[in-house]
C-alpha cells in the first residue's frame, strides 16, 4: 500500500490517504475499513438526465469524487477485490445527500479515510499494510492421488486458485496400465494449471506436498516437462521447488506443509511461518499441558481479567466484527495483554492457521500459568448443533 | 457360405471347401432339414432361413444337433422355447464325434522331430461293451455311414466303404493336424469346429463299418458336464499320433499339403477291429512331454490334467449307457448354467480354465455380451429372486479378507506365497517376476510383485494401494485385500479392511522389526485399532519371517503375549484370534504341512497352517451379511471394462443384493444407472448379495456422476447424502473442533468438527461432561463433524467412520 498523506490527532480522530498497489492490499483495506467510516474516492456514477418538457429520460455515467458513509463491506478472496457500499455524506453536481452508491475499490487509486477513533489494531493493520513486503508469493500445492489444491500463500493472504479433482482408475491385479494412464494425466493437469496460474520468476518458494511419493512425481515430471519444452525459466528456478510431506491434498494440510522445519527454515520471516508456528504451539500444549491453553471467546477473557495471558492469539475475523462494540472489547484486551508483558498475534483469517484458529472460536491463549476455571455459563451456546 | 468369418487356423480347409458346390443329395437333405428345423423353432425373432441353412450346413443335416446349437444361440430371445430335447427329430439318430477331442490327441505334440518314445504303433482299438462308432470319428463320417446302412446292406460295402473313406480320413487329418498349435480345441456343437473336417460333396457315399449300432450315443457329452473328468478333452492318447517310421519329421508343408497319401489312416479314424487289443493302449503310460514342446507350450502342458487315457475311455464306457440322448437339457446349457451360477473361479483349477469347453464358452460368452449391449435392460420379468437363489446355492461361501501389518512386515510377499502355492499364480509368472527383481536389485520381492503391480510400487518395495487378488480351497473361494503398511497408505488400508469379513495381521517378528511396528507410531497398533472400529471381529495373526530367529518360541510367545494382550484390550475376543508361526518367503507353514526344512518349528507348533487358520476363521463369514437389506455398494473403483462395458464399477456390496438388469441410483449424483452385466471374483455372475466383491459393468450412465466412495443403491431405498454428521467416537488422539479427513470406506472427504457434545463414560455410558473444550485420547465422546463437500456424502446412520488428521488417526466411530 502508498502511503501519501495521514492527519490523526492524538485522540485519534482523523484520516489518511493511501494507494492500494497490489492485490494483498484489498485485504489490508478491508481490515481498516469498518463500517461508519467515511471514505472519499474516485467513483463512476451512472445518472439520469430528465427533460421535462418531453418526459423523456437519458442516462450517462459520470466520473466523480464521492464521500460515502460505509455501511457494508465485502471482500472477494478470489479476485482479492473489496466491495463498499453507503450512503453519500457530501452533496455534489451529480449526487444528493443520503443517496446510495456501491462501489469497488481499485488498485492505483487513492482513495482516503475518516475514522473518528483510530485504535491500536487499526494503526496496527495500517503499519503492516504500509510497510513494503517483499511482494513474493508462494505456490503451494497438496495433492493425493486423484486431488490437488493449488494455493497462492501471500505475506497476509492464501487465495485458493484451483482444485483440480480427477477419477484414477485403481490398479487391477496385473493391469495398471490404466491407473498409469490416470496418473500422468493428472500429473499434466497440474502441471498445466500450475503454469497457468503463476509466475514461476515472481514466486520466492514453490511448496509439493502429499502423502507417500506423488509429491517428488510431480516434481520430476514438472521438469521432464520443462526440459521437453526447452523452459528455462522453470529450469532456472529448480531450486525454488520444495517437496514435503503432508497426509492428504485437502487445502488445511498446507498447515502441514509450513509447519515442516525444511518450509519453516526458508520462510522464517514471514508472517505466515510465524502465526502458523504460535497455533501449533497452541495445539501441543492444549495435548500436553491442557489447563495452560485455553480457547473461544469466554474462557479468553477470564484469563485476560486474570491476567494470565502470555500469547494470545485472535484472528482479524475478530475485529472484523460488525458490532463496534465487540471490536473495542478485544481491541482493549489486546491492549491490556500487551500492557503486562504478553505477546499479542493477529492471525490473518484468510492463512491456514487463522483458519485453524476460527475453527476453536477465533480466539485463544497460552497461559503463563495453568488455571482450570475459566469455564462460564453460556460459553457452549456459541455454536448450535442439533 | 460365410464360413470364413471364423478362425484362420482352418484356412487350409476353407480353400478346398469353396471350391466346392452342394451335391443334389445334400440340397433335398438341406430343404428336408430346414423344413424339420422350422417346425420345431417355430419363428424366432432374427432367425432366417439363411442362418439354419448355414447351421445345417455345418452339422451335416444332423437336425437335433441344428437345433440345439440354434436354442442356444436364440436361448435369450425365445426362452420358453421348447428343449431341443423335445424336438421331432427325424433323422436323430446320428453317432457323432468331436472333432475337439480328436484334435486334442496333438495337443502337446511336437512339430517335427517326434521322439521315438512318443511314436507309437498303431493299434486300432476296439469296441468297448456297449459304445460303438467311430474312435473320434467324424460326425459327418458317422452320418454317411449310417445313410449308407439304410440304404444298403451294410455288410457287402464295408470293404469297399474302407477303402473309400481313406481320402476322406486324411483330408480331415490334414486339416487336424494343421491345428496342432491350437491348443484349445472347441467341441462338436460348435459349428466352426467342424470345419475341419471336409464336407460330404465329393467324398462317394460310403457307409463305415464303425458305426453298425447303437447310434444316438451323444459321446461328446461327458467331457462337458464340468467336474473333474477333464481328460478327453485334452488327452495325449499315444494311439493317436500316427505313427509314420519313414517319413518323419514332418515339415509344415507336409502338413499344409492336402494329399498326404502315404500317410497311414490315424488310428483314430481306422474302423476298431479287433477286440482283443483292448487293453495295449492303455497300458502304454502317456510319454513325457518333450523338450521342444515344453518349450513351446511351458507350463501349460505342466498344468494340464494327468493325462489319464483310461479315463478318457471310461466316459466312452458311460456315454454308453447315456441312452437317453438329448432327452435332459443340452450340454451347453449345463455348462453354462453351472458356469453362470458358480461364484467360484477356475483359478484353483487352471487346467478347467484351458479346457477347450472354456474356449468355446468365452465365445459364447462374448456373444452373450455383445448381445446385452443392444439390449441393455431386460425384462421385469427375467428377474430372478436372487434371495431364494442366493439361498439355495451351493456353492462355494466367498470371502474377503484384508491383510494389515506394519511396514515392511512382509504382507506382500505373504500373499504372493498363498497364491503361489495355492496355484493361482503360476510359476512362469512367478519366474519372470524373480527376474526382473534380481534386475533391479530387489530379488527378496519377487513374491510381493504379485500384489504390488504398478511401477511406483515395485521401484519402491512398498505396496501403495490396495491389491486384490482371488484364489480358492476346495471349500473356499477367498478374496485377497493387500493393504498397505506404509503410514502415507492408511487411507487405502481403511478402503480394504472396509471390505473384508475378517483380517489377517502380519507381524514381523524378526529383532527390533516387532517392536517399531508395535510401539505408539507403528502400524501394528493403528492397524488392530482401525480394524475393530471398522467392524472387523476377527484376526488371523500371522507371526512371520520367524525364520529369522531359527524359529524361536520364545519369541513367538513373547509376541504372543504383547499382542495378545493389547487385540484385547482393543476389544477382540480371544477365542476370534489365531496365532499363526509362519516365514512367508519360504513358505513354511503357509499351506503345506510342515516339512523336514522346518524341524525347528515342529518341535514346538502343531496348530494350523495359515491356510487352515484362513478357512476356521471363515466359518461364520456369511453369516451376519445383511442380505435383505436395501442395497449398498460403495465404489472402490470407476474404469474402463473394455470396449463393451465402457463404464465399469467395483465394489463389494454392504447390504443388499443385485442381479443384471436392475437399475441402481448412484448416490451423490443421484443418477440412475442399469446393470448391464456384473461379475464375482473376474467369473461372470447373474445375481450377487451382500459380502460379494463384484464388478458391475453399467450401461445408461455417464462416468462423470460416478466417483470412488460414491454409494451406489437401491432406486426405492435411496441414501441421503449429510452434510452435517452427529457422530459417537472414541478419541484416539487429542479432539478439539478441528479439520479432519473423514474416512468411510474409500470415501475421502474433507471435515471439519465443529462441536464437542459431549463425553461419556466407557462402560455406563454416562453423560461425563456435555461441550467439553477438549476430548482427550482415550475418551469416548459424541461430536458434530460438518463435511466440506458441497451436496454432502453418501454416509448414513449406522456407518462406521474413520477420521483423520495430518496423518494420524484421531478418532473413529459411528454415524447417530
Amino acid at each position: 500500500m502508498h502511503f501519501i498523506k495521514k492527519n490523526i490527532t492524538k485522540d485519534g480522530d482523523g484520516y489518511v490517504t493511501l494507494r492500494p498497489e497490489i492485490p494483498e492490499d484489498m485485504w489490508h483495506s478491508y481490515n481498516i475499513i469498518r463500517p461508519l467510516d467515511k471514505l472519499r474516492t474516485d467513483a463512476l456514477r451512472r445518472v439520469t438526465i430528465g427533460d421535462e418538457a418531453t418526459g423523456s429520460t437519458s442516462s450517462k455515467r459520470v466520473h466523480t469524487i464521492l464521500t460515502l458513509i460505509i455501511e457494508k463491506i465485502d471482500f472477494d478472496p478470489s479476485s482479492s477485490q473489496l466491495h463498499l457500499s453507503g450512503r453519500t455524506c457530501e452533496e455534489n453536481a451529480y449526487v444528493t445527500l443520503g443517496q446510495y452508491h456501491t462501489l469497488d475499490l481499485e488498485l492505483h487509486r487513492n482513495f482516503t479515510l475518516y475514522k473518528s477513533s483510530w485504535d491500536s489494531v487499526a494503526l496496527e493493520e495500517l503499519r503492516k499494510a504500509c510497510t513494503p513486503g517483499e511482494g513474493a508469493e508462494i505456490a503451494a500445492i497438496t495433492l493425493h492421488e486423484g486431488l490437488a489444491t493449488i494455493c497462492a500463500v501471500g505475506e497476509h493472504i492464501t487465495v485458493l486458485k484451483q482444485r483440480i479433482e480427477m477419477a484414477i482408475p485403481k490398479k487391477r491385479g496385473a493391469n495398471t496400465e490404466a491407473h498409469d494412464k490416470g496418473m500422468q494425466k493428472f500429473y499434466a493437469a497440474i502441471t498445466a494449471a500450475f503454469l497457468r496460474l503463476f509466475d514461476i520468476e515472481k514466486l520466492k518458494v514453490v511448496l509439493f506436498g502429499s502423502p507417500g511419493y506423488l509429491a517428488q512425481r510431480l516434481r520430476e515430471y514438472i521438469f521432464m516437462n520443462a526440459t521437453k519444452m526447452g523452459d528455462k525459466t522453470m529450469l532456472k528456478a529448480k531450486g525454488k521447488f520444495i517437496c514435503e510431506h503432508t497426509s492428504s491434498g485437502h487445502k488445511f494440510a498446507l498447515n502441514e506443509m509450513l509447519a515442516s522445519p525444511t518450509v519453516k527454515a526458508r520462510l522464517q520471516d514471514t508472517r505466515f511461518a510465524k502465526e502458523t508456528a504460535a497455533v501449533e504451539r497452541f495445539m501441543e500444549m492444549i495435548t500436553t499441558d491442557e489447563l495452560r491453553a485455553w480457547y473461544g471467546k469466554g474462557p479468553v477473557e477470564r484469563a485476560v481479567e486474570k491476567g494470565a495471558v502470555a500469547t494470545l492469539l485472535v484472528n482479524d475475523s475478530i475485529y472484523r466484527s460488525n458490532d463496534p462494540a465487540e471490536r473495542k472489547k478485544w481491541v482493549e484486551a489486546k491492549e491490556e495483554v500487551e500492557k503486562y508483558g504478553g505477546e499479542v498475534l493477529v492471525l490473518s483469517s484468510i492463512h491456514e492457521s487463522g483458519v485453524r484458529l476460527a475453527q476453536i472460536g477465533g480466539i485463544a491463549a497460552m497461559l503463563s500459568f495453568p488455571l482450570d476455571d475459566l469455564e462460564g455459563e453460556g460459553d457452549a451456546d456459541e455454536e448450535v448443533w442439533e | 457360405m460365410g464360413r470364413n468369418d471364423y478362425d484362420d487356423d482352418d484356412y487350409y480347409d476353407e480353400e478346398e471347401e469353396e471350391q466346392r458346390e452342394m451335391t443334389a443329395e445334400e440340397r433335398a437333405q438341406m430343404k428336408s432339414g430346414l423344413k424339420a428345423t422350422r417346425d420345431v423353432l417355430g419363428t424366432v425373432p432374427g432367425l432366417t432361413d439363411a442362418e439354419i441353412e448355414e447351421s445345417l450346413y455345418y452339422y451335416y443335416f444332423d437336425v437335433e444337433k441344428t437345433i440345439n446349437y440354434l436354442l442356444n444361440k436364440y436361448a435369450k430371445s425365445m426362452p420358453k422355447k421348447p428343449k431341443p430335447a423335445a424336438a421331432p427329430a427325424p433323422k436323430a439318430k446320428a453317432s457323432t464325434y468331436s472333432s475337439g477331442y480328436f484334435a486334442g490327441f496333438f495337443a502337446d505334440t511336437p512339430w517335427g522331430g517326434v521322439p521315438e518314445d512318443r511314436l507309437s504303433k498303431m493299434i486300432p482299438p476296439t469296441v468297448l461293451p456297449g459304445s460303438t462308432g467311430l474312435l473320434g470319428g467324424s460326425s459327418k463320417l458317422a452320418e454317411l455311414a449310417r445313410k449308407r446302412k439304410e440304404a444298403a446292406a451294410a455288410k457287402a460295402a464295408a470293404a469297399e466303404a474302407a477303402a473309400a473313406t481313406e481320402p476322406q480320413a486324411q483330408k480331415a487329418s490334414v486339416s487336424l493336424l494343421s491345428k496342432l498349435s491350437q491348443k484349445k480345441s472347441p467341441k462338436s456343437e460348435e459349428p466352426r469346429m467342424l470345419k475341419s473336417v471336409s464336407p460330404p460333396a465329393t467324398s462317394p457315399p460310403t457307409a463305415s463299418p464303425a458305426c453298425p449300432a447303437s447310434p444316438a450315443l451323444p459321446v461328446t457329452t461327458p467331457p462337458r458336464t464340468a467336474g473333474p473328468v477333464q481328460p478327453v478333452a485334452i488327452p495325449v492318447v499315444p494311439v493317436a499320433i500316427p505313427s509314420a517310421p519313414g517319413k518323419e519329421p514332418r515339415t509344415k508343408e507336409d502338413l499344409d499339403q492336402p494329399t498326404l497319401d502315404t500317410k497311414p489312416k490315424s488310428a483314430a479314424l481306422s474302423p476298431p477291429q479287433s477286440p482283443m487289443e483292448l487293453e495295449l493302449p492303455f497300458s502304454t503310460p502317456p510319454a513325457p512331454n518333450s523338450f521342444f514342446a515344453s518349450t513351446f507350450f511351458g507350463g501349460r502342458i505342466a498344468l494340464e490334467p494327468p493325462n489319464d487315457v483310461a479315463d478318457g475311455f471310461k466316459l466312452f464306457a458311460a456315454a454308453a449307457e447315456k441312452t437317453k440322448g438329448f432327452k435332459g437339457p443340452s450340454p451347453d446349457d449345463t455348462v453354462q448354467q453351472a458356469q453362470s451360477g458358480s461364484k467360484g473361479l477356475n483359478k484353483g483349477a487352471p487346467a478347467a480354465a484351458k479346457s477347450p469347453d472354456a474356449d468355446v464358452k468365452k465365445i459364447e460368452k462374448d456373444v452373450d455380451t455383445m448381445r446385452i449391449d443392444t439390449a441393455p435392460a431386460k425384462d421385469q420379468k427375467d428377474k430372478i429372486d436372487v434371495l431364494k437363489a442366493w439361498k439355495e446355492s451351493t456353492e462355494k461361501q466367498v470371502v474377503n479378507f484384508v491383510v494389515v501389518g506394519h511396514v515392511d512386515a512382509g504382507k506382500s510377499t505373504l500373499m504372493g506365497r498363498l497364491l503361489y502355492d495355492t496355484g493361482a499364480v503360476a510359476e512362469r509368472t512367478l519366474q519372470k517376476f524373480r527376474k526382473e527383481s534380481e534386475q533391479i536389485g530387489k530379488g527378496s520381492f519377487a513374491l510381493a510383485w504379485v500384489m504390488d503391480s504398478t511401477d511406483e510400487e515395485r521401484e519402491r518395495g512398498v505396496t501403495i494401494d490396495i491389491a486384490t487378488s482371488h484364489f480358492s480351497t476346495p471349500k473356499t473361494h477367498f478374496t485377497i485385500l493387500d493393504a498397505p503398511g506404509h503410514a502415507d497408505f492408511i487411507p487405502n488400508m481403511i478402503a480394504g479392511a472396509s471390505q473384508a469379513d475378517f483380517a489377517v495381521l502380519v507381524i514381523d517378528s524378526s529383532p527390533n522389526a516387532f517392536e517399531a511396528g508395535f510401539h505408539r507410531q507403528g502400524q501394528t497398533k493403528e492397524h488392530t485399532l482401525l480394524l475393530r472400529s471398522l467392524g472387523v471381529k476377527k484376526l488371523v495373526v500371522a507371526v512371520n519371517k520367524l525364520d529369522v530367529t531359527n524359529w524361536s518360541q520364545d519369541r513367538y510367545l513373547e509376541i504372543l503375549q504383547q499382542v495378545e494382550q493389547f487385540t484385547l484390550n482393543a476389544g477382540y475376543r480371544r477365542e476370534n484370534i489365531t496365532f499363526v508361526p509362519l516365514a512367508g518367503l519360504s513358505g513354511i507353514n503357509v499351506i503345506h504341512p510342515l516339512g523336514p526344512d522346518a524341524a525347528a518349528l515342529t518341535a514346538w507348533y502343531s496348530g494350523p497352517t495359515l491356510l487352515e487358520a484362513l478357512e476356521t476363521a471363515t466359518s461364520t463369514g456369511e453369516a451376519d451379511r445383511a442380505v435383505d437389506k436395501p442395497l449398498r455398494l460403495i465404489l472402490t473403483d470407476v474404469f474402463r471394462g473394455s470396449i463393451q462395458n465402457p463404464v465399469s464399477v467395483s465394489g463389494r456390496i454392504d447390504s443388499g443384493h443385485l442381479q443384471a438388469g436392475d437399475e441402481i441410483l448412484c448416490i451423490p449424483s443421484k443418477q440412475l444407472a442399469t446393470i448391464k452385466s456384473l461379475s464375482i471374483n473376474e467369473t461372470p455372475a447373474q445375481w450377487a448379495v451382500a459380502g460379494h466383491n463384484v464388478v458391475l459393468n453399467l450401461a445408461n450412465i455417464d462416468p462423470i456422476h460416478l466417483r470412488v466412495g460414491d454409494v451406489v443403491c437401491d432406486k426405492n431405498w435411496p441414501l441421503e447424502p449429510k452434510e452435517r454428521l452427529t457422530m459417537k467416537l472414541l478419541a484416539f488422539e487429542t479432539l478439539l473442533p478441528m479439520s479432519v479427513d473423514v474416512h468411510k470406506g474409500r470415501l475421502h472427504a474433507p471435515g471439519e468438527v465443529k462441536v464437542l457434545l459431549e463425553t461419556v463414560e466407557k462402560g455406563t455410558g454416562v453423560v461425563s461432561k456435555i461441550r467439553p473444550r477438549v476430548v482427550k485420547a482415550g475418551e469416548l465422546a459424541r461430536v458434530g463433524v460438518m463435511v466440506q463437500v458441497e451436496h454432502g456424502v453418501p454416509i448414513e446412520t449406522g456407518d462406521k467412520v474413520v477420521l483423520r488428521s495430518r496423518g494420524v488417526t484421531v478418532a473413529a466411530g459411528v454415524v447417530e
